[in-house]
């Protein structure tokens, strides 16, 4: 089965959830405690996806603004962004649509956009309705759940939208020579959300 | 910080080879140990990371050391500043990278020295750590600033590590430093967070060492890999160099770019390495000296460079007099140097290299003869080598015309330093072979070896003996070289090179005999030999075997678990045989 490896990055306000959605997602636990990034952290997780293996290099850069600066390297290359916010926080929802402004400018041109409203469990504090999100990701055309960290809420489906929408042959100048296999059917494009 | 394992089995892979695997089948391998305290990780690594800037009234200083609490003294410091920056106006307008060695401070404690023992234990020799040196690995930034009151920005990123991986850390800095060089105090930190995250550089496996965004792949070599054969790391299908990068090597430096100023004199070059004869590269930057001092030093290769070398060397250096004092001979080192200076002050030595600028391949020079020492006066000197040595062994015509050729076919540099890197594999294999021979037959036999005496001592080396053995099995059986190799051979063995070769045969030689001693104990009926002793005796025989276990654990004797365990037994049996208030007496001591 063809192994590909996947750049994805998370952005986001410090706080939201980035490293608690990967360490779901990669570890299957939560603390409620975890630590602040610095720089960015690396993890793995291969998962199967039709008739192929996707590797995510998962980067989970930190929210923290001193490390603002360095998120262009992180972005850079990857297949896809998943951009976190708290649906507890409205101004976690602004610093979102910044990122997405960024990502349009200086991004890679076929990055995977999705949008993660993290800590769903928390309904009852909510300040980010669920239509107004999904309305914006529509307008940019991207992947957008409700997650919850905590409860294992939407995170592995995070990663299989990601995985479908990511295209079927190589989006980076593939190395010259490689014959390839028979076609595939085109992926099921825009299956708007779970 | 966070001291969980981020990436099970994420960043550290197993390697294609059943040793690899072993490796990493191990539970209590070193990976394990090593993710105990935050920045253990990164010591595995690196010292530190050093910014040096130029201050117009204090010249070269350290700006910025991370993490802040590693140490450095003041000594230390100076000579990081000076050997940082381009010695002499050499141009070096833009970036450079090069790299350079120092001599530790005295004194210092090594933290975490036993786990890092262990992997250098699998090293082959010529990449094993020299606890007294400490390397750096610059990249320099130089352009002009108007906004600045020098005229120019003018920065070096640096490195300082144990480890000589000279290509890992070139590319690491070629991948963070132009980035540092325009961002925030906050890079530094995220690096080092990402080193900390690291799995330990244990050889034999391929890592993933994920940094800024990119993740590089590599594997260190172990001492079990076939001379010459590197297992290539594979990238992905994808080669974007902006998700990862696969390093062919750790180490090695494209030797025949290097040698391409000095090519008619390479064999010559072998020759002056091998015999630790004091050479001196004197080049236009600190790149090239660099460069040329570490490929000098590999073209020996798998035989280790005992002596001191210096891939740049600065007249601040705090051995700059130990160096060049007129009262004693040249010390046997290798020395990179750009500052015209050393012109005059080396000019006693007896063997000189002047490199120009490396050129392009394609425009290798024409035949030249080696130069004499008495012409070489200022730096303004040509390149050429200077020397009044008259090699051993004629020189083989076949390279040099193998290589012309292919500088005439456009063949890559690569496929080129591969050709001359076999040259001198074989060429120091057939020089090295006949000593290996003889030192193997210096081995006791395995009769010879008693369970109930001190395990044999090896037989002395005798010049003589060895001498005889040649004609018979010298280096004439994989070597069509003629020349003089009994002359180099006995020039050899009073080198420094030799006696470093030596000592480390003689160390493996005696460990095999300790552990092969172990085997026969093991095998003895020890607790029916007890039996038949007094207890005086027994107990002697006990405190003897647990000191062979504490030692075969902490010299690392080559055996087998089992027989350790099965002596471990032993020890046990006898003890329970003896009576109740000896045994609890016995079992308290020492460390089982």
């Amino acid at each position: 089965m063809a192994l590909r490896e996947l750049k994805v990055c998370l952005l986001g306000d410090t706080g939201v959830g980035k490293s608690s959605i990967v360490w779901r997602f990669v570890e299957d636990s939560f603390d409620p405690n975890i630590n602040p990034t610095i720089g960015a952290s690396f993890m793995t997780k291969t998962v199967q996806y039709q008739n192929e293996l996707h590797k995510f290099l998962i980067w989970d850069t930190a929210g923290q603004e001193r490390f603002r600066a360095l998120a262009p390297m992180y972005y850079r290359g990857s297949a896809a962004a998943i951009i976190v916010y708290d649906i507890t926080k409205e101004e976690t929802f602004s610093t979102l649509k910044n990122w997405v402004k960024e990502l349009r400018q200086h991004g890679p041109p076929n990055i995977v956009v999705a949008i993660a409203g993290n800590k769903c469990d928390l309904n009852d504090v909510r300040e980010v309705m669920e239509k107004d999100a999904k309305d914006y990701a529509d307008s940019i055309h991207a992947v957008f759940v409700e997650t919850s960290a905590k409860n294992a809420i939407n995170i592995n489906e995070l990663f299989i939208e990601i995985s479908r929408r990511i295209p079927s042959t190589d989006t980076n100048p593939p190395s010259s020579g490689k014959g390839f296999k028979l076609r595939r059917q085109p992926s099921v494009t825009k299956r708007s959300c779970c | 910080m966070s001291l969980r394992e981020r990436s099970p089995g994420g960043a550290v892979e197993a390697g294609e080879d059943a040793a690899a695997a072993a490796l990493l089948a191990e539970p209590d391998g070193p990976d394990r140990c090593l993710s105990l305290l935050p920045w253990d990780r990164f010591s595995a690594w690196l010292h530190c990371v050093c910014v040096v800037g130029f201050d117009l009234e204090l010249g070269q200083a350290v700006e910025v050391i991370y993490p802040p609490h590693s140490k450095l003294t003041d000594k230390e410091k100076t000579n990081i500043c000076y050997l940082s920056f381009p010695d002499s106006n050499s141009g070096c307008l833009g970036d450079t990278q090069f790299c350079f060695r120092f001599r530790r401070s005295p004194g210092r404690k090594v933290s975490l020295c036993c786990v890092l023992d262990q992997l250098d234990r699998d090293l082959p020799v010529y990449l094993k750590k020299d606890p007294a040196y400490y390397y750096g690995y610059v990249y320099f930034r130089q352009v002009r600033d108007k906004s600045l009151k020098r005229g120019y920005f003018q920065k070096s990123l640096v490195l300082i590590s144990k480890l000589p991986y000279v290509h890992v850390f070139r590319t690491i800095l070629k991948q963070i430093a132009p980035e540092y060089f325009e961002k925030s105090e906050a890079f530094l930190e995220a690096v080092c967070s990402d080193v900390d995250h690291w799995p330990p550089p244990i050889p034999g496996k391929i890592l993933h060492l994920p940094i800024m965004g990119i993740i590089m792949k590599l594997r260190i070599p172990t001492y079990r890999d076939k001379p010459g054969t590197t297992p290539i790391v594979q990238n992905m299908h994808q080669a974007d160099a902006q998700i990862s990068v696969a390093l062919p090597t750790v180490h090695e430096v494209d030797l025949f770019r290097c040698f391409c100023p000095v090519f008619f004199h390479i064999q010559m070059l072998w020759e002056l390495v091998l015999l630790g004869e004091p050479l001196v590269v004197m080049a236009p930057s600190p790149s090239e000296s660099s460069e040329t001092v570490l490929a000098l030093i590999s073209c020996i290769s798998p035989l280790k460079y005992c002596s001191d070398f210096r891939p740049y060397f600065t007249i601040h250096d705090s051995e700059f007099k130990e160096y060049t004092t007129r009262t004693q001979a040249p010390p046997s080192v290798i020395l990179g140097v750009t500052n015209p200076f050393f012109a005059k002050t080396l000019q006693h030595w007896p063997h000189i290299i002047r490199i120009g600028d490396i050129k392009l391949p394609g425009e290798v020079p024409k035949q030249v003869k080696v130069k004499k020492l008495k012409n070489l006066k200022t730096l303004d000197s040509k390149p050429g080598v200077y020397t009044s040595y008259k090699p051993y062994l004629n020189k083989d015509e076949e390279i040099v015309k193998q290589l012309q050729k292919g500088v005439q076919q456009k063949r890559p540099t690569e496929a080129q330093s591969v050709i001359l890197r076999r040259y001198f594999l074989e060429l120091t294999e057939s020089f090295i072979i006949p000593l290996e021979r003889y030192v193997a037959s210096l081995m006791p036999l395995q009769k010879c070896i008693s369970p109930w005496k001190s395990p044999p001592q090896l037989r002395q080396f005798s010049q003589d003996d060895f001498m005889k053995t040649l004609e018979k099995a010298g280096p004439q059986l994989t070597s069509g070289l003629k020349g003089d190799w009994i002359g180099l051979y006995r020039h050899f063995l009073k080198s420094p090179n030799f006696d470093g070769w030596f000592r480390s045969r003689q160390k493996e030689m005696t460990q095999k005999l300790e552990a092969l001693h172990l085997e026969a104990l093991c095998n003895e009926n020890l607790v029916f030999w007890s039996q038949k002793h007094t207890e005086v005796e027994t107990v002697d025989l006990v405190l003897k075997l647990k000191n062979k276990l504490l030692q075969a654990d902490r010299e690392q004797l080559p055996v087998k678990t089992d027989t350790l365990k099965k002596l471990q037994t032993h020890i046990n049996d006898i003890i329970l045989a003896l009576p109740d208030d000896l045994q609890d007496i016995l079992l308290k001591t020492g460390t089982t």
